[in-house]
């Protein structure tokens, strides 16, 4: 394969920004129109099924549209769709409130930071391991040249999510404490700690891999851990993997543990002063983090780009011919897995109950770090001993 | 350069968990509350005195507005207090048919403390659980008397209209499918471990403290005492029926969780009795058009799904206005012992305690 | 005798004039019909009012037998046929299933126990639908509660409602405070009742009974009795500021607290706006007072 010059290769890596940001933007509507509508199935309902407002403006012509469109028996049970656009819509147009004593600068920053944060955790995961595809040919100036599956091939791939991931935290700290009211202040320092303190499991689940694999960058543990670890490591992987998913929980704010933003408590937690599209920014990071934990847990411990989760893919591998389509990588695995893991959280949501604050941080204190430091020593023990 | 200081934090008046507009001063040392007051008064509208200036008639209709969610409970008590202070002797069929509705109103109020108490708590699902069968109550109280929640269900003397034909017939439908409608709900929630942990030792009154408090109803009884006014104070057709009264010692949250949904056991039960034992006859004492009390003064209890609703009534000789209306609330006087079971706790405790008072603001402020 | 205690009710602001502004102080919500009997429903009352019914009852009679001899003798004089003799009237029968209840005496042996421990203290007791009622001198009501709640043979752990009645027809009293207590190990209910001038500060129950916080609270609030030693006397329904005592019987249905507006119907200003733009354009300031 040809060596891209220094040209081709910012121009394939900006068509990489692209895309994932594309895959990022086109998941996070479909997951909260997915929430809606599994919702609504597990409370026995049909969920979203119109647009926002009856028969006027904007939202009132797509209704009518889809009026049409719903007397097309399959297509009548999706009539809610367009009403992603609508909320999108609705966003952008509304007023943008900033409180009169509010720190207006931190204030304006703070969704902006959780946002970023959110998205370029993204930069360090790879969808399949090696190449995506070749540009074809005839393509202008790229012809013929490989896309990796990840944007940025880290060899610390893993410190980087992590970090990046933990700055996230200072946006629902500061927009809780620059709104300069109450319940944002408590939703603020709610999550503070409770960010904070499930960082900790969260950082030792993922420590296991580490030990299992050696490495710290995203393909290529991914791969060793769908790949590459004898039978014994399926124990530390599955234990791994049910913490990790309770810490994944408590770090994107979701129910059992969304202390920060409790609507029955605290209103609205930390973006009880946002509105428009600041608050929008909330709203999509809180999708996006959930996107990025489960991609984390879908590479990590569901087998990444192979079809098996939990390292089983290499046992059965043994079995199979080579060149087997389900032995290799496919970024489609990947991305049902995620979707599976959405699900998942949305699934949660409907079924529990909410912790209390002081229970949320006992069971990340009392529970999960013993726990993940249990595993994590299991994990080395399968490293060493097998 | 480090200080302590409390933090004074306004629950209310505009709140999602505070089921209506109740609002309460709360101190909090970090997040536990060391000090709650709660305000109201937001939704008064004054029903006592509008009452004392509308006929014995007409008052009725204002009672559906106190506690819109149990709005038959409040007509019944307004039916018996008007019936003691005239002396009114109501034919069986309609004591049978008012403890009938009465029973299913108490379903559907417990239907609604369910749903809200364990949306404050988290469990979305349980909200639209509890509202499908709370739909097919008000859909009989529709065939009833044509109206879902502000019923104005019965008369001064008994029932305006005997039950329209097919009625039965949907009540026992109901009734066959509630048992597993009930069970749904308990597989969501009472073992559910995060359930317990929001609910056991939570919003703890003991048994002398709510004697002390007044308070009245299913917290009472999930202290442990056995006070139904069902069964200490016969009223309706309850002498006849053949019902417990569930309670529980544990005194928390859990306990009255458990009380209510064993309560809703009884209610079905007591509903199964009136459509077996149904007596034949009219539905409506002989009265005169105008009622005119002579002097009187009557204080009548009944249980309302929330506690004793007791109704006190002036009569003036040759008024056709009561000369004095008074509603004991068993919301208001629930909600005195809020302080004592928030104080101390987390501010997620006090959304649980409001949620287990089951209060509705229409019937406190009046 | 001394003159019924009606107490005044707050200057109202004068209204502005014009064709246009509601007078809210001429409206019929404000007309207050203060009421002429002391309904207070009393054993010793009803044994007057029942003797006094039937001498009266007896006194007509009477004098319809007079009348009948003097109609006879004047008949007999003039020659004519004798006029019918009188009869009694006896009570219209009504067939209908309602029966007042009357006061009865109290037969009942806590009422009966209350009198002998309290004595003089008792004003009155007896029994009346069902209900037994305990009226008691002013003073003596948070001995009573303290007895009612303490002692082996009443036993009433439950102060289930408290309230008051307004009697401004009354000489003597203007307020009857009631207290219902129950008893949860005996399931019985009482009444104790204390009739209260105007002015009168009674003791609160809250050291014995704490569920009577906020009803006292309430009472003073709707009535404007203020208790004694009652740990945070303030309103509990109506704002702060609010003017008046709402169930008062001098209190119109429209309250003096209410906010006055121009136009009655009109609370979000759209008329007076819509009024004064139209007049706007006419080229008329009402808005501006004329000048004299």
């Amino acid at each position: 394969m040809p060596t891209p010059t220094l040209l081709q290769s910012i121009a394939i890596t900006l068509i990489q920004c692209v895309l994932v940001v594309l895959f990022v933007f086109v998941v996070v509507p479909l997951t909260v129109f997915a929430e809606r509508k599994v919702l609504g199935h597990i409370q026995q309902r049909l969920g979203s099924t119109r647009v926002a407002s009856g028969h006027i403006g904007i939202t009132g012509w797509m209704n009518r549209g889809m009026w049409k469109w719903g007397r097309i028996p399959v297509l009548s049970y999706w009539r809610g769709i367009p009403g992603l656009l609508a909320d999108v819509l609705k966003l952008i147009l509304k007023e943008d409130i900033i409180p009169a004593k509010a720190d207006k600068f931190v204030f304006f920053i703070a969704p902006a930071l959780s946002m970023v944060s959110a998205v370029v955790v993204f930069a360090a995961i790879s969808f399949v391991p090696g190449t995506f595809f070749v540009f074809p040919a005839w393509f202008p100036g790229l012809g013929g040249l490989p896309v990796s599956g990840g944007i940025a091939d880290i060899n610390v791939g893993l410190l980087w999510i992590l970090g990046v991931a933990s700055v996230g935290v200072y946006g629902i700290v500061l927009a809780g404490w620059a709104s300069n009211s109450k319940y944002p202040l408590l939703g603020g320092l709610r999550s503070a700690a409770q960010m904070v303190s499930y960082e900790v499991p969260l950082a030792i689940s993922l420590l296991a891999p580490v030990v299992l694999t050696g490495s710290l960058n995203f393909g290529e543990m991914a791969q060793r851990m769908a790949t590459g670890t004898s039978a014994w490591g399926l124990v530390p992987q599955v234990f791994g993997f049910l913490i990790y998913l309770t810490c994944g929980f408590a770090e994107t704010n979701r129910l059992p543990f969304d202390m920060p933003e409790a609507e029955n408590e605290l209103v609205a937690g930390f973006h009880t002063e946002y509105s428009g599209m600041k608050f929008g920014f909330f709203y999509l990071a809180e999708y996006i983090n959930m996107t990025v934990v489960s991609a984390l847990a879908a590479g990590f411990f569901l087998g990444g780009s192979w079809l098996l989760p939990f390292g089983l893919q290499g046992l059965v591998n043994q079995l199979l011919p080579a060149d087997a389509w389900i032995a290799g990588p496919h970024a489609i695995f990947f991305v049902a897995k995620i979707i599976f893991l959405l699900f998942t959280y949305i699934w949660v949501r409907g079924t529990i109950p909410r912790y209390r604050y002081d229970q949320v941080m006992s069971v990340a204190w009392k529970y999960l770090i013993p726990l993940a430091l249990v595993n994590l020593l299991l994990a080395a023990f399968v490293r060493c001993a097998v | 350069m480090f200080k302590n200081e409390e933090m004074e934090i306004n629950l209310g008046p505009q709140h999602p968990s505070t089921h209506g507009v109740l609002r309460v001063k709360l101190r909090l040392d970090g997040e536990t509350i060391t000090h709650c007051k709660p305000v109201i008064g937001y939704l008064h509208r004054g029903v006592e005195k509008i009452c004392e200036n509308q006929t014995f008639f007409q008052g009725q209709v204002w009672t559906d507005r106190m506690d819109y969610c149990s709005a038959v409970a409040n007509n019944l008590g307004w039916a018996e207090a008007n019936e003691k202070l005239f002396g009114i002797t109501v034919p069986r069929r309609a004591q049978y048919i008012r403890t009938l509705l009465n029973e299913f109103n108490r379903l559907a109020s417990h239907l609604i403390w369910l749903a809200t108490h364990a949306l404050d708590i988290g469990a979305m699902t349980v909200f639209l659980y509890a509202f499908r069968e709370r739909e097919d109550i008000l859909d009989m109280n529709e065939a009833f008397c044509g109206s879902r929640l502000t019923t104005t269900a019965f008369r001064i003397g008994g029932l305006r209209e005997d039950m329209p034909p097919g009625f039965e017939k949907m009540a026992r439908k109901f009734l066959a499918k509630f048992p597993t409608c009930l069970e749904e709900y308990e597989n969501l929630l009472s073992e559910n471990r995060i359930w317990k942990k929001r609910t056991v030792g939570v919003a703890m009154l003991s048994a002398e403290d709510a004697i002390a408090l007044g308070v009245t109803g299913p917290v009472l009884r999930a202290a442990g005492v056995p006070y139904d006014i069902r069964k200490a104070f016969p009223y309706a057709a309850y002498a006849e029926m053949d019902f417990e009264v569930p309670t529980q010692t544990a005194a928390d949250t859990y306990a009255r969780y458990l009380v209510r949904m064993a309560e809703m056991r009884q209610s079905a039960r007591i509903i199964q009795q009136c459509l077996d034992g149904m007596p034949e006859g009219p539905v409506m004492a002989k009265i005169p058009k105008i009622l005119k009390p002579e002097v009187n003064e009557v204080y009548h209890a009944t249980e309302a799904p929330k506690g004793e609703l007791g109704y006190y009534l002036v009569g003036e000789k040759g008024s056709t206005n009561p000369y004095r209306f008074h509603v004991r609330a068993p919301g208001f006087i629930n909600l005195q012992s809020l302080p004592k079971m928030a104080e101390g706790g987390l501010i997620a405790d006090i959304v649980a305690a409001i949620g287990t008072l089951d209060i509705v603001l229409g019937e406190i402020d009046r | 005798m001394t003159e019924p205690i009606i107490p005044q009710a707050p200057e109202v602001p004068e209204a502005p004039a014009g064709p246009y502004v509601y007078d809210y102080a001429a409206s019929p919500q404000r007309q207050v019909v203060m009421p002429k009997t002391v309904p207070l429903p009393s054993y010793r009352t009803y044994l007057a009012e029942v003797k006094a019914a039937a001498e009266a009852d007896e006194a007509k009679w009477k004098k319809m037998q007079a009348d009948f001899e003097t109609a006879k003798a004047k008949a007999e004089a003039d020659g004519k046929d004798a006029p019918k003799p009188p009869v009694r009237p006896v009570p219209r029968k009504d067939d209908n299933d309602l029966k007042a209840p009357w006061p009865q005496e109290a037969k009942d042996a806590d009422l009966l126990l209350l009198q002998e421990l309290l004595g003089a203290k008792v004003e009155e007791i007896f029994e009346q639908a069902g209900e037994l009622t305990c009226q008691l001198e002013k003073g003596a009501i948070y001995e009573a509660l303290q007895l009612c709640r303490d002692h082996e043979g009443l036993r009433y752990e439950m102060l289930a409602d408290q309230s008051a009645t307004h009697y401004p027809a009354a000489s003597d009293f203007a307020y009857s405070v009631v207290y219902h207590l129950t008893s949860i190990s005996r399931r019985k209910r009482l009444r104790l009742r204390i009739l209260v001038p105007e002015g009168f500060v009674p003791e609160s129950a809250c050291s014995v009974y704490p569920s009577a916080n906020w009803m006292e609270r309430e009472i003073y609030d709707m009535l404007g009795i203020a208790f004694a030693n009652h740990p945070d006397m303030t309103r509990i329904l109506c704002p702060d500021d609010w003017e008046g005592h709402a169930l008062r019987k001098d209190y119109p249905v429209v309250g003096w607290g209410q906010r006055d507006v121009a136009f009655r119907e009109d609370r979000g200003g759209m008329i007076e706006r819509i009024a004064l733009q139209k007049a706007g354009q006419l080229g008329i300031n009402l808005k501006q007072p004329k000048a004299d």
